[in-house]
């Protein structure tokens, strides 16, 4: 009883970890730009897709896919910033808007571009099947591993953010945009910079993840409510409160997964969602806590 | 007014085109048009919400596979035809609509947008896991008789909703869309009940939503939860607006037309990357052309909005204002109007506003001056409710009034204007002071008349058809105080109204608040520059640092030492030889 506990407890905490990562990116981009990028569940897909490819006809694995994935989705990201957002020069509400209907394009290109290559079968990659025994408590090495490298990325990003002269501008971008130009930073620079990084997070995660979970094409706008929905339960642009949230949806997903099946699982985060809509908008911590 | 006679023969013949091909084209054709015109009776929808009221809602695909769902259970369970069904669906829309709308658009539009974009997904799931519809796997649905019956109806039902939508935006209810999207908070201090009337826009645009929806199934005969909620219709539907021109009453007529010919001409040749087109359309529009292509024609002229309820009535006609008990001259004796007892605020560590006391009293000016950061304009913002004071409490006409909503004060009498101008960018002179009047007034004919008659007051009327981006910065205030005086207030609050105006606009203010006192209005004004008001005045009250530091009348205040202190700093001498 005890001992299932803790495993479900554990691994609760792990897939708390992986949806941490697939978040991430969303939640450095609102912070700093305020955009919300409705194309992020389809980077994640691309990211997986473009790991299943290589896995398939290279022998590559995930892990090493990883860094490749992030680095086409840096490329990508850059580019839809310089050529796309960035010249939305309208701020205030007007600007938001906008910015939401060019990502929401976006996502149709992505997504359709995606299924001209991969078609729109489930795909996933066997990689790392096993499992590690603790104990009386069995954790499968696919997730352990996904799990530590959200955590590792998850870390650098705070390092990045906090320790570094780049990170620092981010840091102070995403406080007043205005500010920070006046201080002669190249903010032109820093949200580019963010923006490709944002979007290699979300590549990063979708070659890690697709070892965990199949995607096919059309799984984008699943995974962008999913992100979306642990920002804002942790209140846009608050890195402490995103880990919660996704701890808290790990262990709540693991544990009605356990006790009600898997179809009440995967309706859990959009119960999540609802609740956050209703109850808690301005999310867990409130403004504490923002980037 | 020959314009509007080729716009609508225009649209009459676009109509009558549709109804021919609907009657007499081939099974492709009447097909395609259907699809067509569907679209666009959804586009009509999605505007009313994220056009007209600027919440751009990326689930409008929810009340689209909503009606589907309940006109097919009605069609199947009842047995009942179309034109029953249909009715049915759309009011389906609006009762799920509406509890969805009062919890989501309490919300900014972020949350909006994305709350939307969950909803499909969410209604998608339920409708899989409900057996009564066949679940995932569908179920058959009574067909119509034949695709030219379809798209007959269809065209004649995307008509009137464009019609519909016509009478929408030159209605009262229009107006107040309209000033919601372009300034929310300055909507509420003329009066209007946002969350009530953003609410009421996102029924009305399920509800046509849902009667696609009906009709669709009607016209395939066939529903499963994929093709109910698919994101090609929701793609469709917001690329017609943005192709059209969002926020316009031709965009999604124009935009359909175009997107349809478009799309059919892909889907002929390169089916598979479609979307990737359709997609790429939107970025190019939102980036490029935010407007679409109703921009472009009304930069040539063509289909111009005209003010709502204009042109203003020869102000010389009006019959003369009767005065009515509540402001007619100056009551026997000095009772407060408005009085605010121990108000005060604290934003985190900062008390903004502590123990402030202020009284009002009819047909008189209270100035409120004090250095920057002395809590001038929260006070404002504690007394006519666009704040919740922490503590204290505010009496408005012997009622207490703190804790009302800022449109309900509005209503009653408190009127207010903003430090920095809020004018609507997208409405003209006349309608920004109407839409206050129309606040206050039933009819149109009384809304029309006190609209008129203040516009001359103010001497605006000659710019009634012009936007406030072509007024001076002097004028834009003027008519922001016209805004406030439309709703007959009891007590006017004027922050900072005279700033950057020149000496001939001052002394029309002057003339206005004169014309107001006079009928027994309370001002109360916030001035950095006392000269602007003193003449005015009637009384000072002096606060610094959240807290008032003089009081009295404005000769008295302006020698007091702690006030001179407050100002110029403790060890400020008077100049030798009192020079200016």
């Amino acid at each position: 009883m005890i001992a299932t506990f803790v495993a479900l407890l554990i691994l609760g905490l792990l897939w708390g970890g992986v949806y941490l990562l697939m978040a991430e990116g969303l939640n450095l981009i609102y912070g700093v730009m305020k955009v919300v990028n409705l194309a992020h569940g389809d980077f994640i897909v691309l990211g997986g897709l473009v790991a299943f490819s290589l896995f398939g006809v290279f022998h590559i694995t995930p892990l090493l896919s990883f860094p490749l994935a992030a680095l086409l989705l840096f490329g990508i990201g850059a580019l839809v910033q310089v050529g796309v957002l960035e010249r939305i020069t309208v701020t205030g509400p007007e600007g938001e808007l906008r910015t939401l209907l060019a990502t929401f394009g976006l996502s149709y290109v992505v997504a359709n571009a995606s299924f001209l290559l991969w078609g729109s079968q489930f795909q996933s990659i066997p990689y790392m099947q096993g499992a590690l025994q603790f104990g009386a408590v069995a954790v499968p090495e696919g997730l352990l591993v996904s799990s530590l490298c959200a955590f590792a990325v998850a870390l650098l990003v705070h390092l990045w953010l906090t320790a570094t002269m780049t990170g620092r501008s981010v840091h102070a971008t995403a406080q007043s945009s205005l500010g920070a130009a006046a201080c002669g930073l190249n903010v032109r620079r820093i949200r580019m910079v963010t923006f490709a990084i944002g979007s290699a997070m979300a590549g990063g995660a979708g070659a890690l993840v697709i070892a965990l979970i199949p995607f096919q094409t059309s799984s984008g706008g699943d995974l962008t409510v999913q992100a979306f929905t642990l920002i804002a339960l942790g209140g846009l642009g608050n890195y402490l409160g995103a880990w919660l949230a996704a701890e808290l949806l790990g262990l709540t997903e693991v544990f009605t997964q356990y006790y009600f099946g898997s179809d009440a699982a995967s309706a859990v985060v959009y119960a999540v969602f609802i609740g956050v809509l209703v109850f808690r908008p301005q999310g867990l911590l409130g403004r504490a806590g923002r980037v | 007014m020959t314009g509007r006679i080729v716009e609508w023969g225009i649209f009459a013949a676009v109509v009558a085109a549709g109804v021919a091909v609907a009657i007499f084209g081939s099974g492709y054709y009447a097909q395609t048009l259907f699809t067509a015109t569907m679209l666009i009776l959804l586009a009509v929808g999605w505007n009313v919400i994220s056009g007209f009221t600027g919440y751009v809602s990326f689930g409008q695909v929810s009340f689209f596979g909503l009606g589907a769902y309940v006109a097919a259970l009605v069609m199947i369970h009842m047995a009942a035809p179309w034109y029953v069904a249909a009715p049915v669906a759309a009011l389906a829309g609006i009762i799920v609509a509406l509890p969805l709308g009062l919890i989501m658009l309490r919300l900014n539009g972020i949350f909006f947008a994305l709350g939307m974009f969950g909803l499909a997904r969410i209604m998608e799931i339920i409708a899989s896991s409900l057996g009564i519809t066949g679940g995932p796997m569908g179920t058959t649905v009574p067909v119509a008789q034949s695709v030219n019956e379809c798209a007959l109806v269809m065209v004649l039902a995307a008509a009137a909703a464009l019609i519909a939508s016509y009478r929408l935006m030159r209605s009262r209810l229009g107006l107040r869309l309209m000033a919601i999207r372009d300034d929310a908070v300055a909507a509420e201090a003329s009066g209007v009940n946002t969350w009530t009337i953003k609410v009421v826009a996102f029924c009305i645009s399920a509800g046509i939503a849902a009667i696609g929806g009906s009709l669709y199934v009607w016209n395939v005969g066939y529903l499963d939860p994929s093709s109910a909620f698919t994101g090609t219709i929701e793609l469709q539907t917001i690329l017609i607006v943005l192709t059209g021109g969002i926020g316009t009453v031709w965009g999604p007529l124009i935009g359909g037309i175009v997107i349809a010919a478009l799309s059919t001409a892909l889907w002929a040749r390169f089916p598979m990357e479609e979307q990737i087109v359709l997609g790429a359309l939107i970025m190019f529009i939102a980036v490029a052309m935010p407007g679409g292509l109703m921009s472009a024609v009304s930069r040539l002229g063509w289909l111009k909005r005209a003010p709502i309820w204009g042109p203003p009535v020869d102000p010389t006609t009006l019959p003369p204002v009767a005065t009515d008990e509540a402001t007619s001259g100056a009551p026997a004796a000095r009772e407060p109007v408005l009085s605010c007892r121990g108000l005060g605020i604290r934003f985190g560590g900062v008390v903004a506003v502590k123990d402030v006391d202020v009284t009002a009293y009819p047909a008189e000016m209270l100035a409120i001056i004090g250095p920057n950061g002395a809590g001038k304009s929260t006070l404002f913002n504690l007394i006519s409710s666009f704040a919740l004071p922490s503590v204290g409490e505010v009496s408005f006409a012997g009622h207490k009034v703190s804790g009302l909503p800022a449109h309900a004060l509005a209503r009653r009498g408190i009127a207010r204007t903003f430090q920095t101008s809020r004018l609507f960018p997208l409405l003209t002179v006349w309608e920004t002071v109407l839409l206050a009047a129309s606040s206050l007034y039933a009819t149109r004919a009384d809304a029309v008349a006190a609209t008129t008659r203040i516009l001359a007051e103010v001497r605006l009327l000659d710019h009634w058809a012009e936007y406030p981006d072509t007024l001076p910065p002097g004028r834009q205030r003027l008519l922001e105080i016209a805004r406030a005086l439309a709703l007959k207030p009891r007590v006017l609050l004027l922050d900072e109204a005279m700033a950057g105006m020149s000496a001939q606009e001052i002394e029309r203010v002057h003339a206005a608040l004169r014309h107001a006192m006079a009928r027994g209005t309370a001002v109360i004004a916030i001035e950095h520059v006392l000269p602007a008001i003193a003449p005015l005045a009637r009384r000072v009250q002096v606060l610094d640092f959240g807290q008032t530091i003089a009081e009295g009348i404005p000769r008295q205040v302006l020698s007091n030492p702690t006030v001179i202190e407050a100002y110029m700093g403790a060890d400020y001498e008077e100049p030798a030889h009192g020079g200016a």
